[in-house]
């Protein structure tokens, strides 16, 4: 019975892993990272001693980006290329549930962009290693695989984006709108802080409520930074961010359900 | 072959609407027709007929505006009908980037086929259609032919009591027509209700039992094979089709 439910969320998101990392342009973005992160020595040597802080920075900043850019990508492509190749219609005419295929199409997304981070943070710590003359890594592993764990959970917000909006729009507005919500959620507190400033009532009441309707992602930098100080923040701050990205997954995973539940296959 | 029925479609209408005006056009006009256990069942129709539509509303994958498609007693497209159905959808384009085995694990791990059970029926599948040799080929480099034998296989994965086939034997060459009339033969044999849209006649009057020809959405007539070639006063099918379509 509980086979029956797991196969095949299992079986699409080895699809989906598969499909992805077998497609070229995926190693391009990463052969691509690898260069900038590499330029972090040019940029380093031009500093006043703080050349393995910018190689930390940056090569963290290219993980980010890169890994955003190819959660976008993919993730606003999931279903839109099923149904362009019509494979969708082999899946939905076998008893696989609207929750299932969303559930492992993400997964499957999850494991490859895991795979990505996981394997441009290993490049970023053999150039540390590498450029330190001293090659004491327990200084910096710490704090790089913690901001790493910061930045997946970051893009597992930014696929969920991708993956709701996937399901109803075309892969070019979804980008937009992925990169829109991204973008704000980088600016929400903002909104509360111009609510605060706002003398208008009505426009207080506004901006604090388009403030809880839209992620906050702010928190998830500040901690970043907070990290590479060599500071550990607070176990109260980790579990809410926890909490509240993942909250904010399950709530778009949900949604993406249930608009492709009502969807038809003509 | 029983009494029973295994497909049921009670005046099914849809419309087609323009994305702009939202103007509706029928596809299917009151369509009605039921296919007995073990019947080997051809859906004829000129192009444009709605006979893919039909197909779509039967496996659930597009709702009728009105009207009941039932498979198995079941709701089309209800998890329990789809667990006993085989489908084939018309030009099947599958994953370029797996290979034929990867694929058909895939659709098998989707009816959460247990492993063993799983790998010898993919063995037995794919000496079936005859791509045993090519099964660890990417499928990019598969021929037409080829993804349609692919298709057909995973279309058969669950051992399935009812079949629906769009077109299975589009763009196929003789040997491969061949091929799929003598799968439908064996299909049939083995007592399995197949329901399957065809343009290619001789085809369609060699496998089918009986036959509905349907025009802009309406099923304007439904006959036997045994009826139509000896007691109708048809030559032979394609008189029959003709006749019926006023071509």
């Amino acid at each position: 019975m509980v086979s029956s439910v797991i196969n095949p969320v299992i079986a699409i998101a080895i699809n989906t892993f598969r499909e992805t990392v077998r497609d070229r342009v995926l190693y391009a973005f990463f052969v691509f990272a690898c260069s900038i992160t590499v330029l972090g020595i040019l940029l380093g040597s031009l500093s006043v001693g703080q050349d393995i802080r910018i190689i930390e920075d940056l090569g963290l900043t290219v993980i980010a980006i890169i890994g955003g850019i190819i959660s976008v990508f993919a993730g606003t492509n999931l279903v839109y290329k099923e149904l362009e190749r019509r494979t969708i219609y082999v899946i939905f005419t076998k008893p696989v549930s609207s929750w299932q295929f969303i559930t492992g199409k993400y997964l499957g997304l999850v494991m490859c962009i895991f795979v990505v981070v996981l394997a441009m943070g290993v490049f970023l710590l053999g150039l540390i290693w590498m450029v330190d003359p001293t090659h004491h890594m327990q200084l910096h592993i710490g704090s790089i695989i913690a901001s790493l764990a910061l930045v997946f959970l970051e893009l597992l917000f930014v696929l969920a984006l991708a993956t709701f909006f996937s399901t109803f729009s075309t892969p070019i507005m979804s980008v937009i709108f992925t990169l829109s919500l991204w973008f704000i959620g980088h600016l929400g507190g903002s909104l509360l802080d111009l609510s605060k400033m706002s003398s208008n009532p009505a426009a207080q009441q506004l901006l604090t409520a388009l403030y809880w309707c839209l992620p906050d992602l702010a928190q998830l930098t500040r901690v970043r930074s907070v990290l590479m100080y060599g500071k550990e923040p607070s176990q109260e701050i980790i579990i809410f961010m926890l909490a509240y990205v993942f909250a904010f997954i399950f709530f778009l995973l949900g949604l993406a359900s249930l608009v492709n539940e009502r969807r038809e296959f003509p | 072959m029983t009494g029973v029925n295994v497909i049921e479609a009670r005046g099914l209408k849809k419309d087609r609407v323009s994305s702009f005006l939202l103007k509706r056009s029928p596809i299917l006009d009151d369509l009605s027709l039921t296919v007995r256990e073990g019947e080997t069942y051809g859906l004829l129709g000129p192009n444009g007929a709605g006979k893919t539509t039909t197909v779509k509303i039967l496996v659930g994958l597009i709702k009728p505006d009105s009207g009941d498609a039932l498979v198995l007693g079941q709701k089309a497209g209800e998890p329990e009908a789809l667990k006993q159905i085989g489908f084939l959808p018309e030009n099947p384009y599958f994953y370029s980037h797996l290979t034929g085995y990867e694929f058909l694990e895939f659709i098998g791990q989707l009816f959460a086929l247990k492993k063993k059970e799983l790998k010898e029926r993919m063995a037995e599948l794919l000496e079936l259609v005859g791509m045993t040799a090519d099964a660890n080929q990417p499928m990019r480099k598969y021929s037409k032919g080829m993804l349609q034998r692919l298709g057909i296989a995973q279309s058969l994965i669950n051992n399935p009591k009812v079949i629906f086939w769009d077109e299975p034997m589009s763009g196929l060459d003789p040997i491969g027509r061949r091929d799929v009339r003598k799968i439908l033969e064996r299909l049939k044999s083995e007592g399995k209700t197949i329901f399957f849209n065809s343009h290619l006649l001789p085809d369609v009057s060699d496998v089918c039992d009986r036959v509905g020809v349907l025009v802009k959405g309406k099923l304007v007539a439904e006959d036997s094979i045994k009826d139509i070639e000896r007691g109708g006063g048809y030559k032979d099918l394609e008189e029959y089709f003709l006749t019926k379509v006023g071509g």
